[in-house]
């Protein structure tokens, strides 16, 4: 399976539960795949896509929570994963496209390439709702549990790098109040409100 | 610092603290809860500030996240560590180029004031902003004579 195929097979598994997107290709699959409003595309913070789904779901506890990561953002902020595993939010549901490559910037083979083992180290961290999917059928199947059944899930995906051709033509001010609308946490207007 | 930790664990139950592995994903925690309707904030050492820069650049500051940072300064006067010393110089013009505003705190008596009116300023403008605390405030040098 492609990451676009992938990401065409979470957006129509899902409901209106927010997503937040890493940088770059994970960000523009998920537009590819279909635009919402509770959709949070990242346009840089490398690394930080995890955090983000943390930091919401510890806020929104009744909110499901789902991040699209890629193999080489999640290695550069591995210590998300303990943060994950310590703070062990029910509804984080963190979904990981591993294409074994920096896709975004040409392809360069990451250390999943050479065997590191992204369901190994959230299961080594203490993260004990993992699954590594290498199929549609596989994925649909994990996403139908990880919706429901209690997290943190971690679910690795081993995807075929799908070279998207748009980009989300979307500001990043626009995406966050769009987001934080839809989500209920609509931020007031910066006016008039102070005093 | 950490007698900041300490104290909010023990008498103020309404704050949940998250203890992260990193500076920056701190930021990236604190983004997502801002996301979630809360008010956040990150609190670090200065010599963490090097290792947030790209959460705030490429996040924060762009998206218009607000988050109150306070900074427990090292490498100012009073410092023993040649290590913080760098940093703890930096730390200023660094906040300065990223547009990042900052009080500093020298006293406990200004700091509430100072920490409020950062905090509310933030919010207010959708901007981070820092309160930096001296080390003549959080660790006060023995006086010999």
């Amino acid at each position: 399976m492609t990451r676009l195929e992938a990401s065409r097979a979470l957006v129509a598994a899902l409901g209106d539960e927010p997503i937040v997107a890493s940088l770059g290709h994970p960000a523009y699959d998920l537009f590819a795949a279909g635009d919402r409003r509770a959709n949070f595309y990242t346009w840089g913070s490398m690394g930080l896509a995890s955090s983000l789904g943390l930091g919401l779901a510890l806020a929104r506890p009744a909110l499901r929570v789902f991040v699209v990561d890629g193999d080489g953002s999640l290695l550069m902020n591995l210590g998300s994963l303990a943060t994950i595993a310590s703070t062990k939010p029910p509804n984080l549901v963190l979904i990981v496209w591993d294409n074994e490559e920096y896709g975004t910037t040409g392809g360069q083979a990451t250390a999943t390439a050479h065997g590191a083992d992204l369901d190994a180290a959230a299961r080594a961290m203490g993260i004990h709702a993992t699954v590594t999917v290498r199929t549609e059928e596989g994925l649909r199947a994990a996403i139908v549990r990880a919706r429901v059944d209690a997290g943190p899930w971690v679910i690795v995906a081993k995807v075929q790098e799908s070279a998207p051709a748009v980009k989300p033509p979307l500001d990043c001010v626009f995406i966050k109040q769009r987001f934080m609308a839809a989500i209920g946490s609509a931020e007031p207007a910066t006016r008039g409100t102070h005093q | 610092m950490s007698h900041v930790l300490n104290v909010i664990g023990a008498q103020f139950p309404d704050v949940h603290t998250t203890l992260a592995t990193r500076e920056e994903e701190a930021f990236g925690i604190a983004a997502g809860l801002y996301l979630g309707g809360a008010r956040p904030t990150v609190m670090l050492q200065s010599s963490g500030l090097g290792n947030s820069l790209n959460a705030l650049t490429s996040l924060l500051i762009p998206y218009q996240i607000p988050v109150l940072i306070v900074i427990s300064m090292r490498g100012d006067e009073g410092e023993w560590n040649a290590a913080q010393v760098p940093m703890g110089r930096a730390i200023r013009p660094i906040l300065d180029s990223m547009g990042i505003p900052h009080l500093t705190s020298d006293t406990a008596d200004a700091t509430a004031d100072v920490v409020r009116l950062v905090g509310q300023t933030a919010f207010a403008t959708r901007l981070p902003g820092a309160c930096l605390l001296s080390r003549r405030l959080t660790a006060p040098p023995k006086v010999t004579t």
